[in-house]
């Protein structure tokens, strides 16, 4: 981090426009308050006290935080530090910390998720969610996996070193079989796995502008890790936000292709299908991972990545927006389903368990047979056939 | 003013979500990408058709309210501030292609559609839409037609101009015209591209497209002197040669541009040339090895190998400007034509000038047709900054007229250089330029205050606009 000063950070946009066309919600809305530039200025403003915080608290509220502006932009502005920063200065809303208690807390989480299955077509109450954003939902709670019956492993290499895999909040409670996965590709290359769990990372904090409690939880899940060891995510959020924070953080597929996954899926069994990927933003805005994933996914044999146009573009999801921007998030995620039909996969696979629950939905509201997986789901598939 | 009645009329004709008001509207759209003088809107209308274009400035004119048309508001002469406030008329919803004609090479967009959208729609096709302005990816067409703009590959295919067949334009009073080049006389299709949207609003335009080249070519060259930088250009177009973009760049841009994309270059480097040939195989390859020699006392000869390379060359031309904002928080882009012979000691005045007003500045330019690109770069929150800068551009434009050249290649005059007229235009001139513009815009309710000096109810509130710049 260079500085954390709200006026150096946004002097540092020259108002060129080479964001515009890159913002989901700019492109919807056509509206110069929703683009990045516009944002930019409005904090830059607020700051500076021409305008009031709670002024222009529902642009900022309405931003993905997906950052895929900071792609576009050649000046090098920090974009997902000026919304963080600035998210801390809203007036705060009492719902969204309660919303992002139960959220972060693994066993908490896991129990509200089930409950949900009570509630009619597991959506919120519309009452609730109108209280909550004056918007009626969509936005259906997700059902947390079924754990699967992976065989045991069998001929693996020794061991030849230690890593820590962040278990997380949200993937944790909902995607359980998506660290099983992760754990047995890392394990077939001989790495040890030391689960870090009931650890939060603090990025749906962050996210929010809870800075303290973000800065609290990172340093917990840090001060707990053994010394010298890589930690791993396989939850793009959590990676992009610990690598933020300086900490030895990788997404698996960064490590998974940088040790030697490539040859292992060359020598496996391998999977005969079409596959798209979807990049979650916090990967491929966020991290620069792009390469990597792809790399891996097409070395399954029999497997043909095709390419979903705009891949790039945000599902929605981004954290708890679905659940904030309902409007905007569902016409996000219809946008993302017509560019997945449109490359004809019979999987879609992503990094991020919010991309992951956001996309299944759209999948299960049309009853769609194209499958959506982690990508570490579809990889182990490629060695135990198994992804049901 | 602007109250509830306002509001529902203009809710009836554009839908509830199609405007805006309030502080934050305000302030977002009270300039664009030029920002030493700024103005807010009364209001922002978003409509969606070339009806609700017309009805809304059928109700400006009932109710005496101003009105300017904004595209992406990447414009870099203030055209889309509202100088006199007002109702600023969006075109980001217009923003339909309407029909491809992939036959006869043409298509009709509506003004919103961005310039590299229609370029990619056709491509497939093997064709483009030839004006590429560096700002294309974000710029509209409407933004486009308004300033006339140019790009690097203007030096073979022209400006936006000519790839212009047609259009439709919502008059100053509401009256829709049908334009068409061929059809009409005089050709009012010439009049209105360039007019910076003073003579109406552009709602639709017929766009000629061009096939893409069968084969293209580009080099990257490094001269350790501007001046044998510029030697080599008028070397090139000594030679009869025609390069589709023929583009210089100083070091401080090249700086910039390590800095944003980490783009290598020479260390002794003090210019780099790009030159892009295209056109069928055998003659590409023939001109670009000729250019290839007439550099022979350059320090670095790159030719790119592959699509990939050659992007990564143009990343470094289209995004300079922008990674500007790595050396300092404002910029102000200007922009002046001179004859190409006088580039050297152009450059040189530019950086004595800089030096002289104690800013920063960095210059890319088109060197095939002289049009420069000096780029200071400062902090505008620092007092007495901005003043500095603006003396800076005056002494530059001066200075161009004097060499024979003019005020504007592409960026139009808009706000920014609205008192630097009379340097270019007689009287005389300037007083026939206000009667075209009453003849369409009588009662200068349309873009008031911007290209023609001394207008009405404009002076005393220049001080206000450049007040605002903080
Ligand atoms: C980094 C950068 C690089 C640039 N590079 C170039 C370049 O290489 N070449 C170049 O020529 N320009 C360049 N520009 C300037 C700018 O991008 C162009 O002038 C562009 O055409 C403006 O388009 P816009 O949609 O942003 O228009 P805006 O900025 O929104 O508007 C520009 C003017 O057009 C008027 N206008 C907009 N739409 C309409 C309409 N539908 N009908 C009538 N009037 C309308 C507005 O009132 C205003 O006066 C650059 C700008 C930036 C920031
Ligand atoms: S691209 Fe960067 S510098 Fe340009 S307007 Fe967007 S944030 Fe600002
Ligand atoms: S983070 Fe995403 S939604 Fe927010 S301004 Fe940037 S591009 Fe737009």
């Amino acid at each position: 981090m260079e500085t954390d000063n709200l006026s150096d950070l946004t002097a540092a946009c020259i108002r060129c426009g080479f964001c515009l066309e890159a913002c989901p919600t700019f492109q919807i809305t056509g509206e110069e308050t929703e683009s990045p530039r516009g944002r930019i200025y409005l904090i830059r403003s607020a700051e500076t006290n021409k305008l009031g915080w709670a002024e222009i608290a529902p642009h900022v509220d309405r931003c993905l935080g997906c950052r895929a502006c900071e792609t576009a932009c050649p000046s090098g502005v920090h974009y997902g530090q000026i919304f963080e920063l600035a998210k801390a200065k809203m007036p705060s809303k009492r719902w969204r910390s309660s919303l992002l208690r139960q959220l972060t807390d693994v066993k908490r989480a896991r129990r509200q998720f089930q409950l949900a299955a009570l509630l009619p077509g597991r959506k919120l109450p519309s009452f609730i969610s109108r209280l909550l954003t004056k918007q009626p939902t969509s936005t259906r709670i997700p059902r947390p996996q079924e754990l699967r019956n992976y065989p045991p492993l069998e001929g693996l290499p020794p061991i030849k070193g230690q890593v820590a895999l962040l278990r997380g909040c949200v993937m944790d409670a909902l995607f359980p079989n998506v660290h099983e996965a992760t754990i047995r590709l890392l394990r077939r290359l001989g790495f040890e796995v030391i689960e870090i769990r009931n650890q939060c990372c603090g990025a749906l904090h962050a996210h929010s502008g809870d800075l303290q409690e973000a800065r609290t939880k990172f340093n917990q899940l840090v001060t707990s890790l053994p010394r010298d060891i890589v930690l791993l995510t396989n939850s793009a959020g959590c990676g992009s936000h610990l690598k933020e924070y300086g900490a030895t953080a990788q997404d698996v597929s960064e490590f998974l292709y940088e040790n030697g996954l490539v040859d292992a899926l060359k020598m496996s069994d391998g999977l005969a299908c079409r596959v798209g990927y979807h990049d979650a933003c916090h990967l491929a805005h966020g991290q620069g991972v792009r390469r990597q994933p792809r790399e891996l996914i097409r070395s399954v044999p029999g497997t043909e990545l095709v390419e979903i146009p705009d891949s790039d573009r945000c599902c929605g999801s981004a954290g708890i927006y679905n659940v904030q921007q309902p409007i905007l998030a569902k016409h996000l995620l219809d946008q993302k389903w017509g560019s997945i039909e449109f490359a004809k996969p019979d999987i879609v696979v992503s990094g991020n368990p919010g991309c992951h629950a956001w996309i299944e939905q759209a999948r299960a509201e049309r009853s769609s047979s194209i499958q959506v997986l982690h990508t570490m789901e579809f990889l182990e598939a490629s060695f135990s056939g198994l992804f049901d | 003013m602007f109250g509830s009645a306002e509001l529902s009329a203009l809710h009836a004709i554009v839908g509830a979500d199609g405007v805006l008001c309030g502080a934050s509207v305000e302030r977002a759209y009270d300039c664009d990408a030029y920002t030493v003088d700024r103005s807010k809107p009364t209001a922002v209308a978003l409509p969606k058709t070339t009806g609700e274009v017309a009805r809304l400035v059928r109700w400006c004119n009932e109710v005496e309210m101003p009105f300017t048309a904004r595209g992406a508001g990447t414009g870099l002469s203030g055209g889309a501030m509202p100088a006199l406030g007002g109702l600023i008329i969006s075109t980001k919803r217009l923003n339909r292609i309407l029909q491809c004609d992939i036959p006869n090479r043409k298509l009709l967009a509506q003004a919103g559609v961005v310039n590299s959208h229609v370029s990619k729609v056709v491509a497939d096709a093997g064709l483009h839409f030839a004006p590429d302005p560096s700002s294309q990816t974000v710029s509209t067409i409407g933004g486009n037609i308004a300033e006339n703009s140019g790009g690097p590959h203007t030096l073979k295919y022209g400006v936006t101009s000519p790839h212009v067949l047609g259009l439709t334009l919502v008059c100053p009073d509401g009256e829709i015209l049908t334009l068409n080049r061929r059809e009409q006389t005089p050709d009012l299709v010439s009049l209105i591209v360039g007019a910076e949207g003073l003579l109406g609003i552009v709602t639709e335009a017929w766009l000629k497209l061009t096939p893409l080249p069968e084969r293209t070519e580009t080099a990257l060259i490094a001269f350790s002197t501007v001046r044998a930088a510029t030697q080599v250009v008028s070397a090139i177009i000594r030679e009869g040669i025609v390069p589709a973009a023929l583009e210089l760049m100083d070091r401080r841009i090249l700086e910039a541009v390590r800095m944003a994309f980490g783009l290598e270059f020479h260390p002794d480097t003090e210019a780099m040339l790009l030159v892009e040939c295209d056109g069928a195989p055998a003659s590409c390859r023939a001109e670009i090895e000729r250019v290839g020699e007439l550099s022979s006392g350059a320090l670095d000869f790159r030719l790119a190998k592959n699509e990939d390379e050659r992007s990564r060359f143009w990343l470094a031309r289209k995004k300079g400007i922008g990674a500007m904002g790595r050396l300092a928080p404002t910029i102000v882009t200007h922009d002046g034509v001179i004859p190409p012979s006088r580039l050297p000691e152009m450059l040189e005045f530019v950086y004595a000038i800089a030096d002289e007003h104690q800013v920063g500045v960095a210059n890319i330019f088109h060197a095939g047709d002289g049009n420069l690109h000096p780029c200071f770069y400062f902090d505008d929150r620092i007092p007495g900054t901005v003043e500095r800068v603006v003396a800076a551009g005056e002494a530059i434009m001066r200075r161009c007229v004097e060499l024979g050249g003019s005020l504007t290649g592409e960026h139009g005059i808009g706000i920014e250089k609205i008192d630097m007229m009379p340097l270019m235009f007689t009287e005389a001139d300037l007083i026939m330029q206000s009667w075209v513009r009453r003849a369409f815009s009588p009662g200068n309710l349309c873009n008031p205050c911007k290209v023609i000096p001394n207008q009405k109810g404009c002076i005393e509130h220049r001080r206000r606009w450049r007040g605002a710049a903080t």
